[in-house]
């Protein structure tokens, strides 16, 4: 195994604000952003992991607990397992707060109740999450060097990161239809427009879509933010990534590294592992084929699967060495 | 009346006729336009999927007086939907 070259890539890795680790069910993300976390939080940065799958598993990684807020897990690393319910019932209160703010008590009661009903709409968790991701990858001054996103299976994470895209047309396409109808409206009363109040509405819209390009701007052709892969040498997870690697060139959004995780140590023998190996090479040669133009970090199958700080730094000794 | 003034006259009175008819397109453009607008908010409640419901909430307060000028412009007395309870 190519010690040196894993250490160039994870060197580069390392050079980001912003990580978010991808692949499918299984490949072993969770132990790979660990790995990397931990390893900067070792050199002394203030580093951010952050789990956004809805079956979290940093919690059983580290053994030690994450919680729905950033706490200290060890030095330098701080942990989030984002709760997507939480976080839904978080931003309702937020909104009910300003609502009672703004309107009068009879207006607020009849708008709580339809607030809590689209509350309880389907894929209000999702847009939740996404809200939350929002809010740090946006923090200006953020109080960390390095924040690094567990994510869900890739479909899940794509998904969420189309999301700025795909609101942004529906806000823009709702902001423009109000725009239209406020402005045949004030012609229609002969007014010439200037001096009148902005629309509430198209205001509250506008917010919300200037929120959306920032984070856009994070993501997308963004030197500080990279998306790292992870699949281990078999032919399932080396189709779904590259699909996964051509969906987010299309969204603009800068692949890192591959991670080819779990692959058969050196040096063993007997005919059972001979068999397997001639196996993988056949993938290993396919992955560097198809992922040639990426940086590709390779770790190698522990004796036992990988929980606990022991385990997880000789992960890390792998990457970063 | 002088043949002037009631040159002026006649013409106040089709500038006022066409403005008004001009002015009445306009306010049935306007609301038709903002109904286009209510039904993208609340696309829900036809079962069309909305991906910025939880976005929409700041402003449903003043959604709900649009909402509510727009089911007495269909004639209802009362909100005809149980969910949104206007007046």
């Amino acid at each position: 195994m190519l010690l040196a070259d894993n250490r160039k890539a994870a060197r580069r890795l390392l050079e980001k604000r912003i990580l978010f680790f991808g692949g499918k069910g299984g490949v072993g993300k969770t132990t790979c952003a660990a790995a990397v976390a931990l390893a900067a939080s070792r050199e002394g940065r203030r580093v951010l992991l952050v789990s956004t799958d809805p079956a979290h598993s940093t919690s059983d990684i580290f053994e030690r607990q994450f919680t729905r807020e950033e706490r200290e897990i060890l030095p330098n690393l701080f942990g989030l397992e984002i709760d997507a319910d939480f976080e839904a019932s978080r931003y309702i209160a937020e909104v009910k707060e300003q609502v009672s703010k703004m309107f009068s008590p009879s207006m607020v009661g009849a708008a709580s109740r339809q607030i809590d009903l689209a509350a309880a709409m389907p894929g209000v968790g999702d847009v939740a999450l996404f809200d939350r991701l929002t809010t740090i990858i946006s923090a200006r001054n953020s109080a960390y060097d390095l924040v690094i996103f567990d994510t869900a299976p890739t479909g899940h994470t794509v998904r969420l990161l189309q999301m700025p895209e795909m609101l942004r047309a529906w806000i823009d396409a709702l902001a423009a239809q109000r725009r239209r109808a406020v402005e045949r409206d004030a012609d229609s009363r002969g007014d010439d427009g200037g001096e009148d109040q902005p629309d509430p509405i198209v205001s509250a819209l506008e917010r919300r879509r200037q929120r959306l390009d920032e984070v856009r701007a994070r993501l997308v052709e963004h030197r500080d933010t990279s998306f790292v892969l992870v699949l281990i040498p078999e032919r399932l997870p080396i189709e779904e990534t590259s699909r996964a690697a051509g969906t987010l060139a299309e969204a603009g959004i800068e692949i890192g590294a591959i991670v080819v995780n779990r692959v058969l140590p050196d040096g063993l023998s007997g005919e059972f592992y001979a068999a397997r190996r001639r196996q993988e090479d056949i993938y290993r040669r396919e992955i560097d084929h198809r992922f040639k133009t990426m940086d590709r970090i390779v770790i190698a199958q522990l004796e036992s699967d990988v929980y606990g700080l022991n385990r997880l730094e000789r992960i890390s000794a792998q990457i970063i060495g | 009346m002088r043949w002037s003034e009631l040159r002026r006259n006649v013409g106040d009175a089709l500038h006022g006729l066409f403005y008004f008819r001009y002015e009445q397109d306009l306010r049935a453009e306007a609301i038709e336009l903002n109904d286009l607008f209510l039904l993208m908010c609340y696309m829900e409640m036809v079962g069309l999927p909305n991906p910025v419901t939880l976005y929409l909430l700041e402003v449903y307060p003043h959604l709900l007086s649009e909402f509510h000028l727009w089911h007495r412009r269909m004639g209802v007395d009362h909100s005809p939907l149980a969910q949104i309870r206007c007046c």
